[in-house]
């Protein structure tokens, strides 16, 4: 039996909404058939008051073993670096946040908030947030550089705005069934086997990126999102389009662009207007180019990709 | 009755058929000496944005001025490796020879080149 509890700093809520959702394992499933002991959780949790503080101070002075400490959210500072702003149980979050980690034998962050400080952190960032290890892509963070918890490990990252109910799940049953040791961590301290890939890999728009045909609007079933409308699919980690997203679709599938939540700059560009959806040029050339692509490469590819496109490449091939 | 598929495929002809004739008439008009505004160019994206608003002011069959504002010109833009030309531009359908561009969505030529070429 592992035991673990969950806490939310300064979050929407997201990825808890997500793991609910999870299907295979369930959120119950975790309980049942891996031995997951949820001591507490915001949504799930039955303590509270007096109750709760004293499981929180329980698990800190190691009466009850914290096996899996998970952390949803950014860990909140303001005002003035005392962290007022985020009082949970007594005291500031960041102050249980940081004897808890410190008693955990593993350290998880889900979500954009928890990992880099995502949306909350975006500039001027008013809350003063961070992530647990990071902030943006400075190493660092709350916990600071060095941290390992008690397993020897750093926090173990698992982004997203919000992350998949798979990348949660999978990774918490690796960790409570003793398989941590197998988890390879990027130097986000992702893990590997979901961020090594890109968004792009088995993106059904692939030969309308190949061939350079472009998609002009959202949801067109035709062209690549990212000559126009910003998709950040070649350039960013996830496994979007191999681990669907309920189990159906993805958002380049549909015609969205990917966004790129799964990187520590998300929000990009610091949310400025025109940037969202909209893919950067230089003097017509895109500011990003897929990872080690150069300009003079991309601009000879593009001559030869679009005048080797064969002629249903242009056409709207998925058809009903 | 016409059978769907059969429907659908005359009017893909029609279309291209009516694609040439358009292209013709507005090669005449570039021909003619019609003045395009070709600079500045559009370099930046508050450039390209202030372009299209332009663009989405103009009634879609209005292409006389669609060709006046993007800056419409009969050859590439530049030359060598930075030449811009519909061809090379992410808007550019090759084997229909058309610009999606939304604010455009008219006929061209592989060689004709408009401030709003990107790649
Ligand atoms: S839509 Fe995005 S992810 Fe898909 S092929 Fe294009 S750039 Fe790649
Ligand atoms: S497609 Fe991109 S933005 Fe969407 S969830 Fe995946 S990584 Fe995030
Ligand atoms: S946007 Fe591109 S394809 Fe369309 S007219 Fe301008 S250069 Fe040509």
């Amino acid at each position: 039996m592992a035991n673990l509890l969950w806490l939310q700093g300064g979050a929407c809520s997201g990825n808890t909404m997500s793991f609910l959702n999870a299907e295979e394992p369930s959120a119950c499933d975790l309980v049942t058939d891996f031995g997951i002991n949820v001591l507490w959780h915001p949504s799930l949790g039955m303590e509270l008051g007096d109750n709760l503080q004293q499981l929180l101070r329980k698990c800190i002075s190691g009466e009850i073993k914290l096996d899996i400490f998970v952390f949803e959210g950014t860990v909140v500072n303001a005002p003035n670096g005392t962290g007022e702003w985020n009082r949970f149980a007594g005291r500031p979050m960041r102050d249980w946040v940081r004897e808890l980690s410190d008693a955990a034998d593993f350290v998880v962050a889900i979500g954009d908030c928890a990992t880099w400080g995502g949306i909350p952190a975006t500039a001027p960032n008013p809350s003063e947030s961070q992530g647990l290890q990071f902030l943006k892509r400075g190493h660092g963070g709350y916990l600071g550089a060095e941290f390992k918890s008690k397993a020897g490990l750093p926090v173990i990252n698992i982004p997203g705005c919000p992350a998949h109910p798979d990348w949660v799940t999978q990774i918490l049953v690796a960790v409570a069934t003793g398989r941590a040791g197998d988890l390879a961590l990027d130097e986000f301290q992702r893990p590997k086997t979901f961020f090594q890939s890109f968004t792009q890999t088995g993106c059904t728009r692939n030969m309308h990126f190949a061939y350079k045909v472009s998609a002009t609007e959202f949801g067109q079933r035709k062209g690549c999102l990212f000559y126009d409308l910003g998709c950040r699919g070649p350039m960013t980690h996830s496994p979007c389009n191999r681990i669907l997203w309920n189990r159906v679709s993805s958002k380049t599938r549909a015609g969205m662009p990917c966004m790129g939540c799964t990187e520590p700059e998300f929000p990009f560009f610091d949310l400025a207007p025109g940037t969202v959806f909209k893919t950067q040029t230089v003097m017509g050339v895109p500011k990003e180019l897929p990872e080690g692509v150069d300009k003079t490469g991309y601009i000879k590819l593009t001559g030869a990709a679009k005048a080797a496109a064969p002629a249903w490449a242009e056409q709207d091939i998925f058809v009903v | 009755m016409v059978v769907p598929v059969v429907e659908n495929l005359t009017r893909r002809v029609g279309r291209f058929m009516h694609d040439d004739d358009l292209r013709v008439e507005l090669q005449s008009l570039l021909k003619g000496g019609l003045e395009t505004k070709i600079e500045p160019r559009a370099w930046d994206q508050a450039k390209v944005d202030f372009i299209l608003s332009r663009l989405r002011e103009i009634d879609a069959g209005d292409y006389e001025n669609k060709l006046v504002e993007a800056g419409f010109t009969l050859y590439p833009w530049g030359e060598g490796d930075d030449a811009q030309s519909c061809e090379t531009c992410m808007y550019y359908v090759v084997h229909r020879r058309f610009c999606e561009l939304p604010e455009l969505m008219m006929p061209v030529e592989a060689d004709w080149s408009c401030t709003l070429w990107r790649i």
